[in-house]
């Protein structure tokens, strides 16, 4: 058996998953890509014809593109941050050996086995003005003398959907920063203290920078899956008040169907997808940059 | 060497033709004698579309229904029939319609003209309303089953003990909410107010009440800009702030403010008949409290109720379109309508199931609710409804948000859309 009739071989073997792959994530891509250059629209025109850059060009005079940009940037941003604080505050306490640690590491995960759409539905209810057990519970204990509509105004509503995606998605975060934690030697740490370093210049000295791979890991998933959220969001205010919640992803479904403008939704996706590969490249080179100086 | 390669490519061989095999199953396991015709349901009408079935299936040997049960949510229904209608597949031969895809999916052509097998003349055997709302560009592509209509109930009791007539202003209507409410334990007036397509029927129905008008699909005329809009959508939009309405009216969709209603903490409702008839079961607190009226008029105004329902229509890719057609005949039939309206209380499309003594046994309402349905107001029969409602509910949603003022939410909507429909068209018979 000679080393090229090997490779021939395997190549045999992986042909099916490759030709599989291919089929369901090559082909809708370039699909949608193709599409994005032609004029798509059923409603107005059965045939396609080709569109050259006409759809992008779309987007620039497209002020709810624009705002519901502005509304994922915001989102994203905003719960991305915010999980990631909460996460490692949460894995930074489960790492340590306390008695019922198993019980509590499964509790916590319980939020991110649950259906988005069906615990997005609960918090619109606790979000419910007059049903809601958030008023309920913050009249209770003082803090409000009025009920408060949460969804029902544009910052309250942004808030509130951004602290159901915090809950539902800081499981995942603690999950992967603990598996990051139990990567670090503990001879390291032990040194460190040996050493004489206080617990937070332990921490910020030795532990963070160990586990930056997990926290970047981490980062990159939830910025991707942030970016693109549209059930969480769909259920709980479908984009109101008045577009105030809307996002890139909500609005190209919207388009592809609701509108059958299957050109403009194309590009839409395209435009998010694009948006999406920079930033994630940028932060992979920040964050390879100081290694390599180093 | 050479055998283990030959059963790699053997293996290979047999898995592509196993997927061919797969692909090209036929889809019935009736015989090849039996033509089958499908339809997508909501499954919470599955159950009652079976006895329609067999009923149809007795009647023509040979013959196979369908009934795929979709999803509960009306959107994701939607999506599943522009998919499988996106890719001219042959899967669903009937499509079951709400009343505001019919324009649409007849522009796209997924839709056969129905004008040979119901030709004009049998608009007289149907509830007029629920008739026309099939009708695109001339031609009849949705025969109607079920309708609905936009209602305002009120706590009869309430009225009746604080000596208040059933208000027949908006006057009145925000007035008696006012008195009748003792915010936040009861309220006066609650309704749908969140950005989704409820909120354009809501209003619809104060704007017909104010004379004014949405689209007219005729001339593409707008009439977002007219005072009677502006006086409409202040309003809803005051309707909260002079605490009518709860705070979070603008965040409700029907369930919310159905079960306000129905937990007795509020006077008036706006909803569909499906509310009244979950307060009137046995065990409600409601039962023989609740009236029933048309959302109120102005001068120059009509009472109305936005206008709802479901209906069936052939697919252009069906292999079996004349089979199609002949089970929407059945389905119409008054047997039909019996099996499906008796026991979920659904009102029918037919016009005899109005007199049926066994429907009207099980649904006293149904001769009050005839009455009503010739006073709807219809969502505007364009193509382009759906981008015409987002732009609507987003502005009329930021009027509620305190985002813009009613006056700019409509300007701006009006605005937007114009662009999307375009000039408005010269009226019908003017030459050039």
């Amino acid at each position: 058996m000679n080393g090229r009739a090997t490779i021939r071989e395997s190549w045999v073997l992986i042909a099916p998953a490759f030709l599989f792959l291919l089929a369901v994530i090559a082909l809708p891509i370039l699909r949608v890509l193709w599409l994005s250059f032609l004029h798509a629209d059923l409603v107005g025109n059965q045939h396609f014809s080709f569109a050259g850059i006409d759809q992008y060009d779309r987007l620039w005079n497209d002020a709810r593109w624009l705002k519901s940009l502005g509304n994922t940037v915001m989102f994203t941003f905003s719960s991305v941050a915010i999980e990631l604080g909460l996460g490692l505050a949460l894995a930074l306490l489960l790492h340590r050996a306390f008695r019922g640690r198993g019980l509590v590491r499964a509790l916590v995960t319980l939020p991110w086995v649950l259906p988005t759409a069906i615990m997005a539905l609960a918090w619109a209810w606790i979000a419910n003005d007059t049903f809601g057990v958030a008023n309920d519970l913050l009249q209770r204990l003082g803090l409000l003398r009025a009920p408060v509509a949460w969804l029902g105004a544009p910052a309250t509503a942004m808030t509130t959907v951004v602290l159901a995606d915090v809950w539902k998605t800081t499981p995942f975060v603690t999950l992967v920063l603990l598996a990051g934690l139990q990567g670090i030697p503990d001879t390291v740490v032990e040194a460190a203290r040996l050493d004489g370093l206080s617990p937070w210049r332990r921490l910020a000295r030795v532990t963070l920078p160990l586990l930056l791979p997990s926290v970047l890991v981490a980062g990159l998933f939830r910025l991707i899956q942030a970016y693109g959220a549209f059930d969480l969001i769909y259920v709980m205010t479908g984009g109101g008040p008045g577009g105030a919640t809307e996002t890139v992803s909500l609005y190209a479904y919207r388009n592809y169907f609701r509108y059958l403008d299957f050109g403009y939704g194309s590009a839409l996706a395209v435009q998010a997808v694009v948006l999406m590969a920079l930033l994630s490249w940028a932060i992979v080179r920040w964050a390879r940059e100081p290694g390599e100086v180093s | 060497m050479i055998a283990p390669k030959k059963v790699i490519w053997a293996a290979l061989v047999l898995m592509s033709t196993a997927a061919v095999g797969i692909g090209c199953a036929p889809p019935s396991a009736h015989g090849p004698a039996t033509s089958t015709i499908s339809v997508l349901l909501p499954p919470s009408e599955r159950p009652f579309w079976q006895p329609i079935a067999n009923g149809f299936e007795a009647a023509h040997p040979g013959t196979h229904v369908d009934l795929v049960e979709g999803p509960q949510s009306t959107d994701l229904r939607e999506s599943l029939y522009t998919t499988s209608l996106l890719a001219r597949d042959a899967t669903f031969d009937l499509v079951y319609l709400d009343v505001t895809w019919t324009p649409k999916f007849a522009a796209a052509g997924w839709l056969r003209a129905l004008d040979d097998s119901f030709p004009p003349s049998e608009r007289e055997h149907f509830l007029p309303h629920a008739w026309d709302a099939g009708i695109f560009d001339g031609h009849l592509y949705r025969v109607p089953v079920r309708t609905d209509m936009g209602l305002l109930f009120y706590r009869q009791d309430w009225l009746d003990s604080a000596h208040v007539r059933p208000p027949a202003t908006f006057e009145q209507l925000a007035e008696d909410a006012v008195v009748l409410g003792d915010p936040p334990a009861r309220w006066g007036y609650v309704w749908q107010g969140a950005q989704y397509e409820g909120l354009v029927c809501n209003y619809l129905e104060v704007l017909t009440g104010y004379g004014g008008y949405w689209i007219d699909p005729e001339t593409n005329d707008i009439g977002l800009e007219d005072p009677e809009a502006v006086a409409a959508a202040h309003f809803l939009v005051d309707a909260p702030q002079v605490r009518a309405s709860p705070p979070g009216v603008g965040t409700y969709q029907e369930e919310e403010s159905r079960r306000i209603f129905q937990d007795g903490r509020a006077a008036f409702l706006r909803n569909w008949p499906y509310a009244y008839r979950l307060s009137q079961q046995a065990g409600s607190p409601l039962v023989g409290h609740v009236g029933v009226l048309l959302m109120p008029a102005t001068d120059g105004g009509r009472p109305s109720g936005t206008l709802g329902g479901w209906g069936l229509g052939v697919s252009t890719y069906s292999k079996n379109p004349e089979l199609a057609t002949e089970f929407i005949r059945y389905a119409v039939s008054i047997e039909s309508q019996r099996a499906l309206c008796a026991p979920t209380g659904y009102a029918p499309a037919l016009e005899a199931a109005y007199l049926d003594s066994t429907l009207l046994a099980v649904n006293p309402f149904l001769t009050r609710f005839r009455a009503l349905h010739r006073h709807c107001t219809v969502r505007p029969a364009i193509a382009r409804y759906a981008q015409a409602s987002d732009i609507l509910q987003r502005h009329l949603s930021a009027a509620l948000a305190g985002i813009e003022s009613p006056q700019m939410a409509l300007e701006h909507a009006a605005h937007e859309t114009r662009l999307l429909l375009g000039p408005r068209h010269p009226p019908r018979g003017t030459a050039g």
